[in-house]
């Protein structure tokens, strides 16, 4: 066993872990985050996204011994249990989601896509942002609706920095 | 039987759905999710051969490995199956056991099931576990399975034909006596799955209090698993209530009972305590079911001035090891053999079909069933007959697609109206600047853009008739739906589908709410949970909207008539004058003599004293639907335009085109969205998806570095027209459309290929060695 420190969505907690335990099922487990999803294990689909440092990684291809005093942020912190991010309400309004299984990782691929687009100040046409999404499989929606909610939270967020 | 409605407001408007939030905010809850004090988790041991005898199981490897286990072979499990037979004399019978006995048939088949305390250590001792075979020589292609001198799969099989059968109708010998062209030619498509993102998953778990047996499972159809388990461990379905929690995609894979489920109830009465099973995704791709994997050798039968006559099809599928429960083995070949006269009028038909079995994954239902392929052999050959009469393939099909409704097919189904030529047309009007540029192309060098369409009717929501002609252990294709109201006025719907991202607890609340005069937001959608729900067939075969839908409806309109009774009672007016709206109810053109429904459901439910005199109290009502019996046929053209570097060999869909017809729309957003999903499915199997085995039978593509997924860059924007003739064989006027956008791509992809390159396209995937291949030959040919 290993004493790691994790600070995951804002609270940190020391636990310890056996070696091998991925961090999607210390996530799923010992911190009952079920919106991190195992796919398929294999780091090929995206759906076991979260952010590890701030920067998008595959919770089933690290372990959680490798995360000691790193910050992680799951699904569940993006915007809560009403799903107020922009990005979350454009998936709703955009029908960027079926049946869900791979939407938290791809709400977690895409957050900080969306975000350094609106940074940017430009709107990126639609080859980007399927690229952007390039790791990250849906087998419901084929894909239209989620570019067009990703579309749809970075043109929100280009008004409001207008606005300021 | 389409009935009148009051004011329907939210039927057929852009409503977004109201179980979007749990799966944005990551509270969903899928199979993994669920945890029951002191259960065990499994490791299946798996067969890694394709066909052998199961020598040992050398288990000695548990007895000091550090922690408590345990485990089960085919022998603790005496002969407990998943019986899936077609009660047919050509069908040679055979059960799956649960886990094998003595004879392994295809890599990947549970041979032995372990047992600890949590999931990584159960993988640990499964490890510990060796199997020792005596490999038997493989049954790996269609023409060995067809071979009378290769041994049998199963005991006292004569061949590996599970089943073969023949339809007809009209006279075909006529047909070919006539015909001024006969054109023949063989296709095929390849094995490939519906393969959801989250895999299968089950738990159940033994109450001694109450005798009961409650199974999660990540399924399409509680009901029937339900009463499949009962019926297999002679366990009484009162005390078994099957759950579909959160379900992460079906596409129909979970549509069939599996071994494991049946299994992992078994388990956990026998051990006495909860057992939870998750699959990973190997296991999903190599021993939950395939499917597709069809070759058909079509003869089309045409007149002089190009009218088709008659058609004769000899239709092979390789189904794999095993025979799936409930369509069986005979499901997919019977499927295309039933649907390839498509919505073309002709009257003269023969189909023989068959079912193989080889050392592979079964075949079980993936969205279209059968269909899918089916329509790329049909729609190629329209094309290849349309090339051979030197005829535009559009106008060759307006010349034999049929107008005149109802129709009656060869095979005697009865066609109900739809958009055949309409939605034909429609499509060359979309399409004419692709086609222009298409031929412009041809006396270009190094860059080929071709144009492909494919047209097909599709049969939906069909009723038991259908079902019981098939003699296999589906029976029926039934949906109920049970509506209660509260004392507050609010509304909670029971809908004996399972929803896993079609929307129903946002459709079915808009249907509701329109028959009860509320709002879709005063409406709970329950699904998925035997217990809560009426006994119904599940989610498969597109009838959700149309049967489900038409299922809430009636049901609903029931509690209205009620609720316009005592309106009516308490406000001194006819109750037939009374309509419900927006909360109130008031005699017709009356707004200002209002009483509020929430007022009416305390009425009926707590002021009992309010009723009018000899009316019961209780505000609900339950109504099964069953379907026509010939369904109701939705129809749609599919047309795909591709770009192909014919130095590189690179092909690129620049754009795919749906106009569909799936009669009244309950819901745009969700149609849409289902229409877009399934294209992209179908663009899957015309260009990436391939099972893929070796003359072992080694499986090859076991992770999805192998099995080539759609991802979002290869994938255009689908643009989806609609066209909506409503039938009058459902009580909304919908059609089934979960389906459709799954069956078009294939034939319109490869339509597009053979024009663009000018040369004969017989099978997919059209992946890029395909391609390249098509390129050689276009420069042979040339």
């Amino acid at each position: 066993m290993i004493e790691i420190t994790l600070e995951v969505n804002g609270k940190k907690r020391s636990l310890n872990v056996q070696p091998r335990r991925l961090l999607a099922d210390v996530l799923r487990q010992e911190f009952n985050l079920s919106g991190v999803h195992i796919g398929c294990a294999q780091g090929a689909c995206g759906c076991c996204t979260v952010h590890v440092d701030g920067s998008p990684r595959l919770s089933c291809l690290t372990f959680a011994a490798q995360c000691d005093n790193k910050t992680i942020r799951t699904v569940e912190s993006v915007g809560g249990v009403y799903a107020e991010h922009p990005l979350q309400s454009a998936f709703r309004t955009e029908h960027g989601l079926q049946c869900g299984y791979c939407t938290p990782g791809f709400l977690m691929t895409l957050v900080p896509f969306v975000d350094a687009m609106v940074e940017e100040e430009r709107m990126p046409d639609d080859e980007e942002i399927r690229e952007a999404m390039s790791g990250n499989i849906c087998r419901c929606t084929g894909y239209q609706g989620i570019v067009a909610a990703v579309r749809s939270a970075i043109g929100a967020g280009l008004e409001r920095s207008a606005e300021k | 039987m389409t009935q009148s409605m009051d004011r329907p407001k939210h039927i057929g408007a852009r409503i977004l759905r109201s179980e979007d939030t749990r799966f944005l905010s990551g509270a969903a809850r899928y199979i993994d999710d669920i945890r029951v004090p002191e259960m065990l988790h499994l490791k299946f041991v798996r067969s890694q051969i394709a066909h052998g005898r199961i020598l040992e199981i050398d288990k000695s490897g548990l007895d000091d490995i550090g922690f408590p286990t345990q485990i089960f072979t085919g022998d603790d499990i005496g002969g407990l199956s998943i019986k899936a037979h077609q009660d047919v004399p050509e069908m040679q019978f055979s059960v799956q056991p649960l886990l094998a006995r003595e004879r392994v048939r295809f890599v990947g088949e549970p041979v032995a099931a372990v047992l600890a305390d949590d999931a990584y250590l159960a993988e640990d001792a499964a490890e510990q576990v060796f199997v020792d075979y005596e490999p038997l020589p493989v049954v790996a292609t269609m023409a060995q399975a067809r071979d009378p001198d290769v041994p049998g799969l199963f005991e006292n099989w004569r061949t590996n034909v599970f089943v073969e059968r023949q339809m007809k109708g009209g006279d075909i010998a006529k047909a070919r006596a006539e015909a001024a062209h006969i054109v023949t030619r063989t296709y095929s498509t390849q094995r490939q799955a519906g393969v959801p993102m989250e895999g299968r998953g089950v738990i159940a778990e033994f109450s001694p209090a109450d005798r009961m047996l409650t199974v999660w499972s990540s399924t399409q159809i509680p009901h029937l698993l339900q009463t499949c388990i009962a019926e297999e461990l002679g366990w009484p379905e009162s005390h078994l209530r099957v759950i579909a929690p959160d379900v992460g995609g079906g596409f129909g894979v979970k549509g069939q009972v599996f071994v494991e489920e049946v299994l992992v109830a078994w388990l956990a009465v026998k051990i006495g305590r909860p057992v939870k099973w998750i699959e990973d995704r190997r296991e999903h791709l190599t021993a939950s079911i395939h499917a597709r994997d069809h070759s058909h050798t079509l003869e089309a039968y045409v007149s002089a001035d190009g009218r088709l006559l008659g058609l004769k099809a000899d239709i092979s599928v390789d189904v794999g090891a095993y025979s799936t429960f409930p369509f069986t083995a005979g499901g997919d070949p019977g499927m295309a053999a039933k649907v390839m006269p498509g919505p073309y009028d002709f009257q003269h038909y023969e189909a023989t079909f068959r079912a193989l079995a080889t050392n592979k994954c079964p075949i079980g239902t993936y969205r279209g069933v059968g269909r899918p392929s089916a329509v790329f052999s049909q729609e190629r050959l329209m094309d290849d007959i349309a090339k051979e009469l030197g005829l535009d393939p559009i106008e060759f099909r307006l010349k034999n697609v049929v107008r005149q409704f109802p129709y009656k097919n060869a095979l005697g189904f009865t066609y109900d109206p739809g958009s055949y030529a309409e939605t034909l047309e429609k499509i060359r009007d979309l399409l004419a600047e692709d086609c222009a540029a298409a031929v412009a192309s041809r006396s270009v060098p190094g860059k080929r853009i071709g144009v492909g369409i494919a047209c097909f009717v599709e049969q939906t929501a069909h009723g038991t008739p259908d079902f019981t002609r098939r003699r296999v252990p589906i029976e029926t294709g039934y949906i109920a739906a049970q509506v209660e109201m509260t004392p507050d006025g609010k509304a909670v719907v029971g809908i004996g589908l399972q929803s896993h991202g079609q929307g129903h607890e946002t459709v079915m609340a808009q249907v509701a709410a329109d028959a009860l005069g509320i709002s879709p937001s005063d409406v709970l959608v329950r699904h998925g949970d035997t217990a809560t729900t009426p006994y119904s067939v599940g989610t498969w075969g597109s009838r959700g909207g149309a049967l489900g839908g038409g299922a809430v409806h009636l049901a609903a309109t029931r509690i209205a008539d009620k609720l316009k009774a005592i309106a009516g009672h308490l406000l001194q007016a006819d109750p037939g004058s009374i309509v419900l709206h927006d909360g109130e109810a008031y005699p017709e053109g009356n707004p200002d003599n209002a009483v509020k429904i929430s007022k009416l459901a305390r009425a009926a439910l707590r002021n009992v004293d309010l009723l009018p005199e000899g009316m019961p109290p209780g505000l609900e009502a339950q109504y099964s639907l069953d379907g026509p019996g010939d369904g109701t046929y939705s129809n749609a053209v599919h047309a795909a335009v591709v770009e192909i570097d014919t130095s590189s060999g690179k092909m690129q869909l620049k754009r795919f085109v749906v106009v569909e017809d799936c009669g009244t729309i309950l819901n745009p957003l969700i149609v849409d969205g289902q229409v877009r999903g399934g294209v992209v499915q179908g663009i899957g199997s015309a260009i990436f998806e391939h099972f893929i085995y070796d003359e072992e039978c080694q499986p090859l593509t076991v992770t999805f570095a192998d099995y080539l997924m759609p991802l979002a860059p290869e994938i255009p924007n689908i643009e989806v027209h609609h066209i909506e003739t409503p039938t009058t064989r459902t009580p909304l006027g919908a059609k089934g459309l979960g389906e459709g956008g799954a069956i078009g791509p294939a034939a319109a992809i490869a339509n597009a290929v053979a024009d663009a390159l000018q040369v004969d396209v017989a099978s997919t995937p059209l992946n890029a060695n395909a391609i390249w291949r098509l390129i050689a030959r276009m420069r042979e040919e040339a």
